[in-house]
């Protein structure tokens, strides 16, 4: 890349169960939650506005609240100057880990520079299902199972003997790790605070990740029926990601653009990577893509300090876990998508913000993020850390 | 495209050239004729006669051949058009009496039949010109591998054209070539999920699929056959799709697995190890999705031979032909009678059988009047009734359109006065005789002499119910079943004074429904219900004795019931199955004492799932959690003592109590023979399929068997003493099927 980019400033929303009845942004819009980031993320960079020339947001339903360009909406809403651009990208659950991609490639290609990128997701109120119409002959190539992401990930499971105690043991340990990181305060710095409305019907501010369990606990996850596959399946909801409502947003810009405004930046981006995999084989998209990055970048896996793997399914965290051979200790650390929730087009900055807040935290060098994406895809990112 | 069949080919139509090669009007082709447009381009119209359906008749078949053989070596044509001259059907399948006589024949035979139809098939997608159907109606099974043997497909834009493979229902898969065609045309997975699943699609779903090239209306069906054919002519697209076509399937490895692991998990649990068609369709289609078209086909053969040969299949066929012979059947043995045609009706209650009732009605394009006391009930009932009655099956939702549509159909009142104008009135207020009569009193003063008043009850005497009425000729009773959506058995009850017309009336009635209607002389529990009462009544005993209430419900389900006994009961409601119990026990009492676990059980406020407590215990939300183990303190005074009994035992003591219910039932006459018996416990009580119901079940164990299996229970008292025509039967060697007349044909 000819001009390096960097990370600036990074933040989110907490992260809302999708319930009608008791999700905390039952009754926020969907694009309220983008405009709060990115006017947040701004204020948190300390650049001029005026300085920001595009908004790259991703979101996987684009219609109703969040339609009509919703990155356009978001950056007149929250107030940006009318000279920023906005633009909205879809790659399914890796949308803003493609809108962080797609920002750093412009800026390595001398063309816009400093860029918001944002993701936002509204699962209640725009289910991910609602109006998608698939065409049939797409299953000419793969199985009108392969569509449900459960199945897939039910097919990992089998194919990879992954036990349901696994997968149930896997999931506990990502609400353990995400109450410990509630606790010592680790997310105090990337969460933003916003209002909602508690279970009760109570507007609160919220600063606490609603599908965080402090309970989770192993007797109660082996009660539950499958839910994908009756009676002979393995995934449950415990091991699957909760529908969530949230977003979450970066600044970037190239080294030499943050250095002239005097910014710190946190992360410099060092690669990107996207791949296609057999759609029934979705999980491991993450596989082939880390894969691709480190040797694009010509780096190892062992010098990579921490990994964001987003976690759909435990199942399918699992495998992928097993078949890049990575330290389970460096995975994940601060808790995953299944406890913290993966509002899809909102997972990819999601899980950025926090490995960024992670490897501050613990001196990590060099990071990695990654996701599984729905009909075969994975998208990778290296991130390299900045001392302050 | 609905052109009529003249009895003898339009020799004015076909050019000079062909009628001097093929001298149709000598030819006596019956079932087709043949017709040649000045670009060259063939048109064969079938017109299958004597059938009330195209079905493809080996002279369908040999006709075809015959065709085919004269237009290649004489005048090779430009394309081939193949279209039904008969309204409704494209071809409605094979000729399933061939197939019958069929599976008696050796394996060469069955082969041969199979190869031979597959051939022909094959010679369609052979010839040096392209072909294209045009499909109005039903194009099921063997005619739409026809139809798939063909270069294109287009279907008529009708309510009426459906596309589908059913031969999973009979046991048995496609033989001609459609488990290869289709999943090469349409893809593996959505192959799979039509020819194991057996269900049809419109022509919209069709077109989306694939499966069909265009969708046109009527009137453009021939013109736009002859466009494509131009149009393939042009760009030789059908080329390709042949080649397509033979060749293995192109598809990622890793995906057929993971369509194995994943229809094989679906499949698996619906076919329970009982029906093995849907399980070797998977591993057929797959195994021949990476060959080429021929070595698929000789896969299709094998597991078309070896399905051919399994009991089940029989069974499966021997159900679908009680339904036919029931779809014949005017209800009594009187062809003189013309059933009246009722084009409205009247419906009073608006409770969950009323509505059900109405909703049924709406949706085959009846007019309902619904009459209720209550305006409140009436506004709450409605909106859920429109919902259900335009439920869509293909979208799996009610259409509003179709909703908004069928309200125009709908009336509601609170007056029966609004009724005066319903030819049919079927009474579904709550069941009590009293109220019952008062409303059937006051409706009868108030309707024409052609009206006919039914009551939809499930314990109610016809005759008792009658006493009020003036007219009891045409008063009958029609039990439906609930959810009345889904269950497809009409009990129509005929009192002491219905008259015949009234019973053929209703009859045909209810089959326009789509119902399947068994006539029932009036008596205690009519049948469904008392062939059911010993089932329950041995569940709830061998709970006394210490069975385990799952093991016995396990059993149940394993023998392919599908629910156990006693979750039966849960889902009924012990207060309702209590009354419904007094009712026979009142009756039949000498035979079976009313048990006493059942009044205990409601005394103490366990009515099964609505008060989230009966034998099992349910969550606040209905789903069953276990059974409830402190039902064992309740009936603790009414335990009974007896040995350990076995699985078998237990599965005996419950299904050979039912037979011996029946062979009474058929005694006293309560029905005619033994195969509405049959179709009353299949469609009314889900008696499985698989066992070709409850009497084939019967008879294929044998009368001395059954004897002796019976003769393990002598200590538990009368009801085990075998029925006297089962007695009969073991002396004579008879069966419950042998003594059946041929009936209706």
């Amino acid at each position: 890349m000819h001009k390096n980019p960097v990370i600036v400033s990074c933040c989110r929303t907490a992260i809302g169960r999708s319930h009608p009845q008791r999700g905390y942004y039952r009754n926020v819009r969907g694009d309220e939650l983008s405009h709060a980031v990115i006017a947040a993320v701004v204020t948190k960079s300390g650049i001029d506005p005026a300085h920001i020339e595009d908004v790259v947001l991703g979101t996987t339903q684009q219609q109703g609240e969040l339609g009509g360009n919703v990155a356009r909406v978001s950056a007149l809403c929250a107030g940006l100057p009318l000279s920023v651009a906005g633009t909205t990208v879809n790659r399914l659950c890796g949308s803003s880990l493609q809108a962080l991609s797609q920002a750093c490639h412009s800026i390595a290609a001398g063309a816009e520079d400093v860029q918001i990128v944002a993701g936002v997701e509204h699962m209640h109120h725009l289910p991910m299902e609602k109006d998608i119409d698939l065409h049939p002959r797409l299953f000419e190539r793969t199985s009108r199972a392969a569509i449900s992401m459960g199945m897939t990930a039910e097919y990992l499971a089998a194919s990879l003997g992954i036990s349901r105690e696994e997968q149930e043991s896997y999931a506990f340990q990502s609400h353990h790790k995400a109450c410990q990181a509630v606790d010592s305060g680790a997310f105090e710095d990337e969460i933003i605070p916003h209002r909602a409305h508690d279970e009760g019907g109570m507007p609160i501010l919220v600063v606490r990740d609603q599908s965080v369990r402090a309970d989770a606990s192993l007797l109660a996850m082996s009660q539950l029926d499958p839910a994908f596959l009756p009676r002979l399946g393995t995934v449950t909801a415990a091991t699957s990601a909760p529908l969530s409502d949230g977003a979450a947003a970066m600044m970037v810009m190239s080294t030499e653009t943050a250095e002239k405004y005097s910014l710190q930046p946190l992360v410099r981006v060092l690669a990107t990577a996207v791949v296609g995999v057999p759609p029934a084989l979705m999980g491991t998209g993450p596989v082939a893509a880390v894969q691709k990055l480190l040797f694009r970048a010509g780096v190892s896996l062992d010098r990579i300090d921490l990994i964001e793997i987003n976690e759909a399914f435990a199942a399918q965290s699992i495998a992928c876990i097993r078949q890049l051979q990575v330290d389970p200790s460096r995975v994940n650390v601060h808790g995953g998508s299944l406890a913290i929730g993966h509002p899809l087009g909102a997972s990819g900055a999601r899980i950025c913000t926090t490995l960024v807040h992670a490897m501050h935290a613990r001196k990590a060098k060099l990071g990695v993020a990654t996701m599984c994406i729905g009909l075969g895809q994975g998208i990778a990112v290296l991130l390299e850390r900045i001392e302050l | 495209m609905a052109k009529k069949r003249s009895s003898s080919p339009k020799t004015e139509r076909v050019d000079g050239v062909l009628r001097s090669i093929i001298p149709f009007t000598d030819l006596s082709l019956r079932t087709l004729t043949v017709d040649r447009d000045p670009n060259g381009i063939v048109v064969v119209s079938f017109d299958v006669p004597d059938r009330s359906l195209n079905v493809l008749t080996r002279e369908v078949l040999e006709e075809l051949a015959y065709v085919l053989d004269h237009i290649q070596n004489t005048a090779p044509p430009t394309g081939l058009v193949l279209v039904s001259a008969r309204a409704g059907s494209f071809f409605a399948g094979a000729d399933l009496q061939a197939i019958d006589q069929l599976f008696s024949q050796p394996e060469e035979r069955i082969r041969l039949a199979c190869d031979s139809g597959r051939a022909l098939f094959a010679r369609l997608s052979t010839q040096p010109w392209p072909s294209v159907s045009v499909i109005e109606g039903l194009c099921l099974g063997g005619g739409l591998e026809l139809a798939l043997a063909c270069d294109l497909r287009i279907a008529i834009d009708s309510p009426n054209t459906s596309l589908g493979l059913p031969e999973v229902k009979l046991g048995l898969l496609p033989g001609w070539g459609g488990t290869v065609r289709l999943p090469r045309l349409v893809g593996l997975s959505s192959a799979v999920e039509m020819i194991a699943g057996g269900e049809s699609v419109s022509p919209q779903k069709a077109f989306r699929m694939g499966l069909i090239d265009e969708v046109v209306s009527s009137e453009l069906a021939l013109a736009a056959a002859k466009n494509l054919i131009a149009e393939q002519l042009g760009n030789r697209q059908w080329l390709q799709r042949r080649k397509k076509l033979a060749e293995p399937i192109n598809i990622d490895p890793v995906e057929v697995s993971f369509l194995e692991a994943t229809a094989g998990a679906v499949i698996g649990a619906r076919a329970k190890g009982r029906y093995p068609a849907p399980p070797r369709i998977l591993a057929t289609l797959l195994e021949a999705s990476q060959h080429d078209a021929a070595l698929a086909s000789s896969l299709e053969s094998d597991a078309f031979f070896e399905l051919a040969h399994n009991p089940v299949t029989a069974r499966l066929i021997g159900v679908f032909h009680l339904g036919q012979r029931n779809a014949r059947d005017p209800g009594i043995p009187r062809a003189d009678l013309k059933p009246l045609l009722i084009e409205s009706v009247g419906v009073v209650g608006a409770g969950i059988m009323g509505c059900g009732i109405a909703a049924s009605h709406i949706r085959h394009d009846f007019s309902v009047s619904i009459v209720d006391v209550s305006e409140l009930s009436l506004s709450k009932a409605i909106p859920p009734l429109l919902e259900e009655a335009a439920w869509d099956r293909e979208s799996r939702a009610a259409l509003p359109s179709r909703a908004l549509e069928l309200a125009g159909r709908l009336r509601s009142s609170t007056m029966l006065s609004s009724l005066r104008g319903s030819q049919l009135i079927i009474e579904s207020v709550v069941e009590r005789s009293d109220i019952k009569q008062a409303v059937l009193g006051e409706l009868e003063s108030m309707i024409g002499p052609e009206t006919i008043l039914a009551t939809n009850t499930s314990t109610n005497p016809i005759e008792k119910l009658a006493r009020c009425l003036s007219y009891p000729e045409r008063f009958l009773g029609m039990h439906f079943f609930n959810p009345v959506r889904r269950m497809t058995l009409v009990e129509i009850i005929r009192g002491p004074s219905t008259s015949d017309q009234t019973i053929v009336t209703v009859v045909a009635h209810a089959k326009r429904l789509g119902k399947c209607p068994i006539v029932v002389r009036d008596s205690p529990g009519f049948l469904v219900n008392r062939v059911l009462m010993p089932y329950l009544h041995e569940a709830v005993e061998m709970v006394r004795e210490g069975v385990d209430v799952a093991r016995i419900d396990r059993l149940s389900r394993r023998f392919g019931m599908p629910m156990g006994p006693l979750e039966l009961y849960d889902m009924i409601g012990l207060d309702t199955a209590f009354y419904a119990g007094v009712v026979l026990s009142t009756a039949f009492g000498e035979r079976i004492e009313s048990s006493p676990v059942i009044p205990a059980m409601v005394r103490s406020g366990r009515l099964g799932r609505k008060s989230s407590a009966g034998f099992y215990q349910y969550s606040p939300k209905g789903k069953m959690l276990k059974p409830d183990q402190t039902i064992y303190e309740l009936i603790e005074p009414y335990q009974l003592r007896t040995g350990e009994w076995s699985d078998d035992q237990i599965t005996d003591r419950l299904f050979l109590p039912i037979v011996q219910e029946a062979a009474l039932v058929l005694d006293e006459q309560i029905v005619r023979e033994a195969c509405d018996i049959d179709l009353a416990v299949i469609h009314g009580l889900g008696f499985p399929a698989f066992r070709g119901g409850l009497l084939a079940w019967a008879d294929s164990l044998g009368a001395s068997d059954i004897l002796m299996r019976l003769k393990q229970f002598e200590s538990l008292g009368s009801r085990m003493r075998p029925a006297p025509r089962l007695l009969d039967m073991a002396r004579r060697g008879g069966s419950f099927y042998a003594s059946m007349s041929k009936g209706p044909q």
